[in-house]
């Protein structure tokens, strides 16, 4: 693949503290790479932040949900002709220098989708999340090693990139309750080659995760209910 | 059955009837729901009508009462229906998704094409 055309699709609901940030970094550190913003219907002023600034960006209508925002990111880049769409998170949890590594398993096709983990090599990743969390994401990750005999480190890492295949697929279908796990079952699933690659996640700077940490452990049985009846389910 | 219970239940269905029939004619109900209702209705008035029958089903099935049956019965289409409803809320709730990313993204493409007109 010569110069494939790289979308970062990030997802924003109630961002406009870091927003601007988020996209004049990614302008600076790699300006060969397109992004778009899905504004999730935020109430607050995300979408004036986006209009003003000229900042790449979607408007939902109204509020969908993480897993329905990401997929409007793939249906755009699919409709543009991306080889490449890398989901990045608006909050500045993500760094935008690892683009070039978790699109490299896609350029070389090694994989046709690849997850960046902060797990998979201690020392990159300044920010290792809490105990609590290391923990789920355990369970999850045992879950799927269970099924799928895949060891997958981050399954919940929302750093991830997805080759023209996969952007056809989500473009059609994109689960919406658990997307970071569902969507690694799913491509599983589909017979598509999957890779992890070592990343730096920061820390949190602003604004809440969509999983808030007070129903995390309910999170967690739904979330492993789900991938136990998605992996269950194996036909298509 | 008591005579003044039959008389009060025909009237209940009859009266229940009437507001499925009216929905149906107003095009206010989808079919694949009507027919259900259509059909629940046919059901009661015919327990209602004829109690004999009611009295020797239940009789024949081990109820103690031909009224526990018909709560058993009504329970059954309640669920039946509930569950129906549900996959047609997950239905719409998916079609509308799709509505909304893809006005989302004409929007879009609309505010480019308009930002092009006038910048020539």
């Amino acid at each position: 693949m010569e110069k494939p055309k790289i979308l970062l699709i990030i997802p924003a609901y109630n961002e406009e503290e870091s927003i601007l940030r988020v996209c004049r970094e990614i302008e600076a550190v790699r300006p060969d790479i397109d992004y778009v913003v899905i504004n999730d219907g935020s109430t607050d002023n995300t979408k004036q932040v986006l209009e003003e600034n000229n900042l790449n960006h979607i408007n939902l209508v109204t509020n969908l949900g993480i897993g329905g925002a990401v997929q409007t990111g793939y249906k755009y880049a699919l409709e543009n002709g991306y080889d490449i769409a890398i989901q990045y998170d608006g909050d500045g949890q993500h760094d935008v220098n690892y683009a070039a590594n978790i699109c490299e398993p896609l350029i070389n096709g090694e994989a046709d989708f690849c997850i960046g983990s902060r797990y998979l090599d201690k020392t990159t990743s300044g920010f290792q999340s809490t105990p609590m969390r290391r923990f789920g994401k355990n369970i999850i990750s045992s879950i799927i090693n269970t099924f799928w005999k895949f060891k997958v480190t981050d399954p919940t890492s929302g750093f991830r990139a997805a080759n023209k295949k996969i952007i056809e697929k989500f473009a059609s279908d994109y689960p919406s309750d658990y997307p970071e796990p569902e969507t690694l079952v799913s491509v599983l699933k589909d017979n598509f080659k999957v890779t992890e690659v070592p990343v730096n996640m920061r820390e949190r700077e602003t604004g809440t995760s969509f999983v808030s940490i007070g129903s995390s452990s309910f999170y967690m049985i739904k979330v492993s209910l789900a991938i136990i009846l998605d992996s269950i389910f194996k036909q298509k | 059955m008591t005579i003044t219970l039959q008389l009060a239940l025909i009237g209940i269905t009859l009266i229940y009837m009437y507001f499925i029939l009216r929905s149906m004619k107003l095009k206010k109900m989808h079919p694949s729901f009507s027919i259900f209702w259509l059909f629940s209705g046919v059901v009661l008035i015919f327990l209602a009508l004829v109690p004999q029958f009611s009295e020797w089903v239940s009789y024949k099935l081990g109820f103690a009462t031909p009224s526990n049956m018909i709560f058993v019965l009504t329970i059954f289409m309640a669920f039946y229906l509930i569950f129906n409803l549900t996959i047609a809320v997950s239905k719409e709730t998916q079609k509308n998704v799709t509505l909304v990313q893809e006005i989302s993204i004409l929007k879009k493409k609309i505010a480019q094409i308009e930002n092009k007109i006038d910048n020539k």
